[in-house]
């Protein structure tokens, strides 16, 4: 856990004071004429302007998902997180916690750190070496002649940070949403049988994604185009977010294996104390989060194409392989899957309304030895290829969402994640713009 | 009269975290006392003298020989492995017979050792080993052996440990040694047997699971018929008996040890409740299947040392077969100049071939000692290689390159050698090398003595010039 400091950053609202009056009334309207169940209008995927109100208001003030314990196991390990215009490093400390720093040097603001991760004693500024203790307090200053400099009043600005069940959260408000320690203690238990502080990193992709960030995120919340998935087919059932009454002929089968597999696992779940029910709270609450235990077909176990686990090692105090996969969905940038030989996470990160990075990093037990307990050709196969298929899509959206002749879309049924995350969007924006 | 006392404290003991053999960290030190507790833990398989000091008959016709080395030294050995034992069976005859015997001691009491043998009344060893050893009887061993073994840590700890008669005694190793450590574990034990007075060790068992809230322990009866008042389980081994004495099987480390069908049967069933099979480690007390090797690079290492001290000891075989009691009338190998082995006593059997470069001889090994070598150079040949060797028995020449394993080249060729472990740890493939070099990885299935008697194990070995082989 982080103690923070706060940093004023700058008053609310200020962007939006910033705009012309007509512009703004045109922007509000965006928001306020919004059409329930339908996707949203082309600018919210390509204007700039809505991005930075993006950025401010929903980057600017929600915890956002930074990274996992298994990227900074040890004090000084760091790794630097890119969004928009911000740029933090995400560092452990030494007493063990984390400390989330604003990468502007305060002297002429370079950045500080210019890797994407590494290990570091204090912090020093390439540019004049200004030099920052690990907790962001500038400690050395070359100043020759200088009378009047006061050290104390530059040291790098600080955000807040959150370390819960081995996920590292950041929030660069100034007062943070008071509402994300009751989400934390609604995923806490689901999440801590994985113990991720056990964790290493078998492998981290970035690839950048030439859509908005928003196509990235409604893409995720729904399985309605899991036929483009035939890999991720084998594993997750592709009947996800379906009900009964809503199964087509095609996938009733699968629909009634799927039904088998829940129950087992569900046993199997009470016979450990694994909590699995569905939790969804995607817009009705600040943190929004959707979260359950799921089964996976075949073996049941992981990702791969018989169902059969990909690393030989149990995570944490785990006592079974087929625990199928724990899914956690949380606004406004990350989804992750918790199984019982390997996690994998998902951040995305808006470089511009047109530009996401998606950074997914696969864990696994720190004591499985690659070659030997998995391969991680063969453990990140699925998502991989998951992934190339859904930026495909997203990027087909985004050239939609250029064309004169796009005009949003009603939501099917199966895609109400995508309606739940839309509205907590355009409900966020608005307080923040209100 | 049975007193009942009221427990009251009935919350569990707090433990660290996995388990640890003691020898762990000692290993990884060479400071001070820690070095000198160096022989506390497991090297290297040696060849040493024990003495028998307790026999303790168990049920289901076993019985448990306690030994403790002559030389005083601790026994260092995982929990699992086993020792090769030279039995003089026969009195006065040259050849001890050998017979490998898990130990079912644990290695956390290293000062004396245990070995449990089931008396087989139409064996040939056991039940001279029933008849003959008692506390005096000093045996020659070597080992230890066998990559059938806890991991020397584990962080997990969950094991699901599956014994079939007497397969249970590498299996109270573990169950022994678990016991004695602390840490955090999961132990459940199945363990089938003949008839319901017939399962060794059960009152240990029972004692253990009553006080060690880590050991669960489950016996069946197969599918003999079942006694009144039996409350264990009954019939073979099904995936319905695993799950119901492990529903968690799957994310558990199996360790079983049993007759060969048994263990064909395990294998089916633990696959079908989705125990990876790299999660499986089996001891075959019989039949032809190869032991699960999980530690290859460490038992590697073993070898090598057994190597080396193999090759020391022949260097000065002659010192080292006069160094050997002889009081114990087990047998009198002479070394003579010419480097024959002879046993005293006996008629002198030499083998003395024909072969060019020759210059080992050997004793015969069982067979009819041969009146004249036959001519290789008549022998049809066979393959390709850079090599030859000459099957002299079998009458073939065999080419062959210098990274091929010499059974696996004689096997193609027709040439019937026996072979069980493949991996140089049960001796079956035991022949006499009558020329030429080898080079050899074993796994203490060979002595330094039939070495330097010149057999070898072809199923680890390569070779490094032409051979002649008496097989
Ligand atoms: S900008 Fe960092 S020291 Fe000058
Ligand atoms: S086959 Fe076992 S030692 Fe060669
Ligand atoms: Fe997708």
């Amino acid at each position: 856990m982080t103690a923070s400091v706060n940093v004023p950053l700058n008053s609310r609202g200020k962007l939006a004071a910033t705009l012309p009056a007509e512009q703004l009334a045109e922007i509000t309207a965006l928001f306020e004429f919004r059409r329930t169940g339908h996707s949203l209008d082309a600018p919210f995927y390509t204007d700039s302007t809505i991005f930075k109100i993006d950025m401010e208001a929903i980057f600017g003030q929600h915890w956002i998902f930074a990274a996992s314990t298994a990227e900074l196991p040890e004090p000084g390990d760091y790794v630097t997180v890119d969004y928009g215009p911000y740029s933090l490093i995400v560092l452990r400390n030494d007493d063990g916690g984390v400390n989330i720093l604003h990468n502007v040097c305060r002297h002429r603001g370079a950045r500080v750190l210019t890797d994407a991760a590494g290990t570091t004693g204090n912090l020093v500024c390439g540019y004049h070496s200004w030099t920052y203790s690990p907790e962001g307090n500038l400690i050395h200053a070359s100043a020759p002649g200088e009378t009047k400099f006061d050290k104390g009043c530059f040291g790098l600005k600080r955000a807040h940070g959150r370390e819960v069940a081995g996920l590292i959260f950041a929030c660069i408000a100034d007062e943070p949403p008071a509402d994300f320690d009751e989400t934390a203690k609604i995923f806490e238990p689901y999440l801590a049988p994985h113990d991720l502080s056990k964790t290493k990193i078998a492998y981290q992709q970035n690839i950048i994604e030439e859509g908005n960030w928003k196509l990235v995120m409604e893409n995720n919340r729904e399985c309605y185009h899991c036929d483009g998935h035939p890999e991720l087919a084998c594993s997750l059932f592709p009947t996800w977010g379906l009900t009964e009454g809503l199964i087509p002929a095609h996938l009733q089968e699968v629909w009634d294996r799927n039904k088998e597999a829940q129950s087992t696992l569900e046993d199997r779940c009470r016979r450990y104390g694994l909590p699995y029910e569905v939790v969804e709270q995607l817009d009705t609450r600040i943190a929004g989060i959707r979260i359950s235990r799921e089964s996976l077909d075949g073996d049941g176990e992981s990702f791969s194409p018989d169902g059969h686990r990909l690393s030989k090692k149990l995570l944490g105090d785990l006592r079974d392989f087929r625990l199928g996969r724990c899914s956690m969905h949380l606004q406004p940038n990350s989804w992750f899957h918790f199984l019982g030989d390997h996690v994998v996470t998902f951040g995305v990160f808006p470089i511009n309304e047109h530009q996401t990075l998606v950074r997914t990093t696969w864990l696994v037990a720190d004591d499985a030895v690659e070659g030997i307990d998995y391969d991680p050709e063969k453990l990140t196969y699925t998502w991989k290829q998951t992934n190339l298929q859904d930026k495909a899509f997203v990027e087909l959206c985004q050239q939609g969402a250029g064309s004169p002749a796009y005009e949003p879309g009603p939501y099917m049924k199966s895609e109400y994640q995508v309606e739940a995350f839309i509205n907590w969007y355009v409900q966020r924006v608005q307080e923040h713009l209100a | 009269m049975i007193e009942v006392l009221t427990e009251t404290g009935t919350q569990e003991p707090q433990r660290i975290r996995g388990l640890e053999m003691p020898w762990n960290r000692v290993m990884g030190s060479n400071e001070g006392a820690a070095r000198a507790a160096h022989a506390l833990g497991p090297w290297h398989p040696q060849e040493f003298m024990a003495e028998c000091v307790e026999t303790v008959p168990e049920a289901g016709g076993m019985m448990t020989f306690v030994f403790r080395r002559c030389d005083g030294a601790p026994l260092a050995f995982r929990a699992g492995q086993y020792v090769n034992v030279a039995f003089p069976v026969n009195g006065e005859e040259p050849e001890p017979v050998d017979r490998s015997y898990s130990l079912s001691s644990s290695p956390t009491e290293p000062w004396t050792f245990n070995i449990t043998v089931k008396c087989d009344p139409t064996g040939l060893v056991s039940p001279w080993v029933h008849a003959n050893v008692k506390p005096g009887t000093v045996l020659e061993m070597l080992g230890p052996v066998g990559a059938f073994h806890l991991p020397d840590a584990d962080r997990r700890a969950r094991y699901l440990l599956l014994a079939a008669g007497a397969g249970i005694t590498p299996i109270m190793s573990m169950v022994r040694t678990i016991h004695s450590l602390p840490g955090q574990a999961d132990v459940v034990v199945l363990y089938h047997g003949a008839a319901a007075g017939g399962f060794a060790f059960h009152k240990e068992l029972a004692y253990t699971a009553s006080v060690d809230s880590r050991v669960k322990v489950f016996y069946s009866l197969g599918d003999r018929s079942i006694p009144d008042g039996w409350e264990g389980l009954s019939g073979r081994l099904t995936a319905a008996m695993l799950e119901e004495v492990a529903p968690d099987a799957n994310g558990r480390q199996v360790y079983a040890c049993g007759p060969e069908g048994y263990l064909n049967t395990a294998t089916e069933l633990l696959k079908k409740v989705g125990v990876d099979d790299t999660s499986i480690y089996m001891e075959f007390f019989s039949g032809d299947r190869q032991t699960l090797l999980e530690y290859q690079a460490e038992v590697a290492l073993a070898a090598d040392f057994a190597e080396g001290i193999a090759e020391e000891i022949a260097e000065s075989a002659e010192d080292y077969y006069e160094s050997q009691p002889t009081a114990f009338g087990l047998y009198e190998p002479v070394y003579d100049a010419d480097g024959t082995l002879e046993a005293s006593g006996l008629p002198l059997e030499i083998v003395a071939p024909e072969a060019p470069g020759s210059d080992a001889s050997a004793e015969s090994a069982g067979g009819e000692p041969e009146a004249a070598s036959p001519d290789a150079s008549s022998f049809d040949t066979v393959g390709t290689g850079s090599l030859t060797m000459s099957f002299m028995r079998t009458g073939i020449n065999v080419r062959i390159e210098p990274s091929e394993r010499i059974l696996e080249v004689a096997h193609r060729a027709g040439v019937r050698i026996g072979a069980n472990c493949k991996e140089g740890m049960c001796g079956s493939c035991k022949v006499v090398k009558l020329s030429g070099e080898i080079e050899m990885n074993h796994q203490g299935g060979i002595r330094a003595r039939e070495i330097s008697a010149g057999k070898f194990l072809p199923c680890c070995s390569t070779a490094r010039t032409d051979m002649v082989i008496d097989a």
